[in-house]
């Protein structure tokens, strides 16, 4: 993460930043490439941190959510 | 297609045809039952030193991507979309535990297992994941003391058959850090000339040429290591086996006795270094490393270490060939470190005076050898007065062409098996 909190590789560019909005402060991630944002909590964070390597890698198929062409809601934020 | 039986008589012990170096058909050859057989020097743990660290290098013309997963194994990839061939991976080099091709959005795992592709119900659902493939591999790699190979054969000898005595050449090359261990984090040149790959594999240890190709910058820098390619050096040109071969410096280096002599470099310049080396080993093998040197070796096909700089060598076609170049950097050595990378941008930097030499002579000899006339090149300097050293290995002076007719041997045992 460079001093912008940018995250990018050549496959995603995603700007990560604290967000003091709230009652509590979130981490607020926005790629770049599309705009879209997400939010993520404490807790939240806390579970990704003990989330199995099983999980990210679902979240890696381009079919599990973003990409969907079963009829069902794709997600996203 | 030029038939083995063509090849051997295109080979012989004092003389090589010409076309060896023109001919597409060779070229195409060497490819199948050299680079894309026998194990090829890829890349350094060093430059993938994080989890999920890659760099993208190549196998002659292949190109491929070396991986650390998040389990700190090593993988070479083919850098080649499993859906429709296109490069996966652009970056010379980066972070991640995934690549997603910028095609058709199919992602595959840094160890290249597929993870999914997107709208897969064209496919059958997420279960098509388990049918189709993931990116291709190599299916042997193995790596000596951070110096990771690959070999695309599934089959052969293994890392350390390969490598024979040359291994000891890295050995000697990782106890010139104080902690053992050799760092390529300097970043790489690229060369590329229009030349046939193995005019520079010949090259690398020929010690006839330095004192006539590099006589400017051995006389501008006041060099002394020019006067140790000679007849009365007492320097050798030695075959390792394998097609391997050095030109060993060393006795020329003990004769000297200073610390570092063979690198020019005062004790002085380098106190820090100095220090830790004595801590690291104690004082009598501490200065016998420092004052030994570091090898001058030609790994086959494609490394070449040269003493303070280390080369890799790609062909992309017959008359071809990008030399990846990057200044030695040892752990533990910052200061010599900073001298190193100095040295070497006035050697093999952009503009530097060493390789610029060696490439206008690779140029002119692709151009010439393509001539008609007189067919051979001659290999016979020395080979009256080569001997056998104690080891077995076949040595002649420091500017014989023991090392040429040795890779040539070693070719043949390759390109015709039979």
């Amino acid at each position: 993460m460079d001093d912008d909190g940018l995250v990018a590789s050549e496959f995603a560019t995603v700007r990560v930043s604290l967000d003091t909005q709230g009652n509590s402060p979130r981490l607020r991630l926005e790629d770049l490439r599309s705009g879209a944002v997400r939010f993520l909590d404490a807790l939240e964070l806390e579970s990704i941190v003990w989330a199995p390597e099983g999980f990210l890698r679902e979240l890696l198929d381009p079919s599990r959510h973003r990409w969907r062409d079963d009829g069902s809601a794709g997600g996203g934020p | 297609m030029t038939t083995t039986t063509d090849l051997r008589s295109r080979v012989e012990p004092d003389r090589v045809h010409g076309s060896l170096y023109t001919d597409p058909a060779i070229y195409a050859q060497e490819l199948e039952r050299i680079w894309y057989t026998t194990w090829v020097y890829v890349g350094h743990t060093s430059e993938i030193p994080q989890p999920n660290d890659y760099v993208r290098k190549n196998i002659g013309p292949q190109q491929v991507v070396l991986t650390r997963d998040r389990t700190g194994a090593i993988h070479v990839l083919h850098n080649r979309c499993s859906h429709r061939g296109n490069l996966v991976c652009d970056a010379d080099r980066g972070n991640s535990s995934s690549f997603r091709c910028p095609y058709h959005g199919w992602t595959f795992a840094n160890t290249g297992e597929l993870l999914g592709f997107p709208f897969n119900q064209g496919y059958g659902g997420a279960q098509a994941k388990e049918r189709l493939a993931g990116l291709g591999a190599a299916p042997r790699v193995e790596s000596y003391r951070g110096f990771v190979f690959a070999s695309l054969a599934a089959e052969g000898p293994t890392l350390r058959e390969h490598l024979g005595a040359a291994a000891e050449r890295i050995d000697q090359l990782c106890r010139l850090s104080p902690e053992g261990e050799v760092e390529l984090t300097a970043g790489w040149v690229r060369h590329e000339v229009t030349a046939n790959w193995k005019m520079l594999v010949e090259n690398e240890t020929d010690g006839y040429h330095p004192q006539f190709v590099h006589s400017s910058i051995f006389s501008i820098s006041g060099s002394g290591i020019g006067a140790l390619y000679s007849d009365k050096s007492t320097a050798v040109t030695r075959a390792l086996g394998g097609g391997h071969s050095e030109n060993d410096l060393s006795p020329e280096f003990r004769k000297l006795g200073v610390p570092m002599g063979w690198a020019g470099t005062p004790e002085a310049r380098i106190p820090d270094y100095a220090a830790a080396m004595r801590a690291a080993y104690g004082k009598e093998t501490g200065d016998e490393i420092m004052i030994n040197g570091s090898p001058h070796v030609m790994i086959f096909p494609n490394l070449f270490i040269a003493e303070i700089q280390l080369f890799v060598i790609q062909p992309l076609a017959v008359d071809r060939t990008v030399q990846h170049v990057t200044a030695i950097q040892f752990a533990g050595a910052p200061d010599l470190n900073r001298r190193l990378v100095t040295q070497c941008v006035g050697s093999v930097g952009p503009a530097g005076m060493l390789l610029a030499d060696d490439a206008e002579m690779y140029e002119r000899n692709q151009r010439g050898v393509a001539q008609r006339q007189p067919e051979w090149l001659d290999l016979s300097r020395g080979l009256q007065r080569e001997r056998t050293d104690e080891r077995g290995f076949t040595v002649g002076t420091a500017t014989d062409e023991t090392s040429m007719r040795a890779m040539w041997a070693h070719y043949l045992t390759l390109m015709d098996p039979a």
